[in-house]
């Protein structure tokens, strides 16, 4: 399936250019380097109006940004519909995507706030499908083959009981093992706000979690 | 504070089960709908770039076929009253003179 010459055009894209593009654009980057070459060659072809390239890009982030939109969003259906759309809108920015560095970091923001675009819809428009149920239980089981496990069940009740950036920031850290300065980006917050939110989510989760992990009583 | 942080790296060690994974229809679906979409902006694509090329050109196309229309009419237009100086409209008028109750016309 050769898209290439179809595809040449699109490249530039849009002039409607998300702010988050351009703000995970000027972050600064942890490691500034791609270490991935295969990735590095699929950024520069698509760049290069290989569209085709894409494929490795799409194949490569797919489960990530799935999961990542999952814990903000906490629906499959919409977790797929937000990784789409992070991968379209990030190649309609390609051109402005610095070559070398790495991509993941950078779709990662883009799906991060398309995620948290969906959740101050819902919260404007009420769209909260599931508002009378407890917050632990705010999710289709059936999508979570690993909460039979009672110990992981225990602690996905303690992260949602948490209030909402607390809870994201502890996702993203404990369940997405992203580092402090990774989910600064996604999110658009100081380095220090995250390891706030973080402290702040540990105490909850520490008091919550007491008989699973050690004391609470520090 | 280390107390903390051991929770948290053991709380992350059991926390990674509840990573979500997609199946591989998911997976399949998300890489065919992205290869879809990305094909219909890049149609919408193009027609923005000929757009972008032919609207200036029409414009300037239009401007001049306007400019000309407007030039062939001034050329082609009747004669106007209003342009006639004052010399040749006394030219063609006689001028009346009464003296001593005779009237002469002067051409």
């Amino acid at each position: 399936m050769d898209t290439t010459s179809m595809f040449g055009g699109a490249v530039a894209g849009s002039l409607a250019l998300d702010r988050l593009v351009f703000a995970a654009e000027k972050a600064p980057t942890r490691s500034a380097t791609n270490e991935d070459p295969i990735e590095a060659r699929a950024i520069a072809a698509v760049k290069g109006g290989d569209a085709a390239a894409y494929e490795y890009l799409v194949s490569k982030y797919t489960k990530r940004l799935v999961s990542i939109a999952w814990g903000i969003v906490r629906n499959p259906a919409d977790a797929e519909d937000l990784a789409q759309d992070a991968f379209v809108k990030a190649f309609e920015h390609i051109s402005r995507f610095k070559t070398g560095e790495p991509f993941g970091p950078w779709i990662y923001r883009i799906v991060t706030n398309l995620a948290l675009d969906v959740m101050k819809h819902r919260k404007r428009f009420r769209h909260e499908e599931i508002t009378d149920q407890a917050p632990g239980e705010r999710r289709d089981r059936a999508d979570l083959p690993a909460l039979a496990n009672e110990l992981a069940e225990r602690i996905d009740r303690g992260i949602e009981a948490l209030p909402e950036m607390q809870r994201i920031v502890a996702r993203l850290y404990l369940v997405d093992e992203f580092g402090h300065s990774e989910i600064a980006k996604m999110l658009g917050l100081s380095e220090g706000t995250v390891r706030s939110h973080l402290s702040l989510a540990r105490s909850k989760l520490k008091q919550n979690l007491a008989d699973l992990h050690g004391g609470s009583n520090d | 504070m280390i107390e903390n942080d051991d929770f948290l790296e053991r709380l992350r060690t059991d926390a990674r089960l509840l990573r979500f994974e997609p199946d591989a229809a998911m997976s399949t679906r998300i890489a065919a709908r992205v290869r879809e979409r990305i094909a219909a902006e890049a149609q919408a694509g193009i027609a923005q770039v000929l757009a972008r090329w032919f609207r200036p050109v029409v414009v300037s196309l239009a401007t001049l076929a306007v400019v000309a229309a407007l030039g062939v009419q001034w050329v082609d237009r009747p004669g106007d009253p209003s342009t006639v100086t004052l010399d040749s409209q006394t030219s063609m008028q006689s001028v009346d003179i009464s003296l001593g109750g005779d009237t002469f016309s002067v051409d």
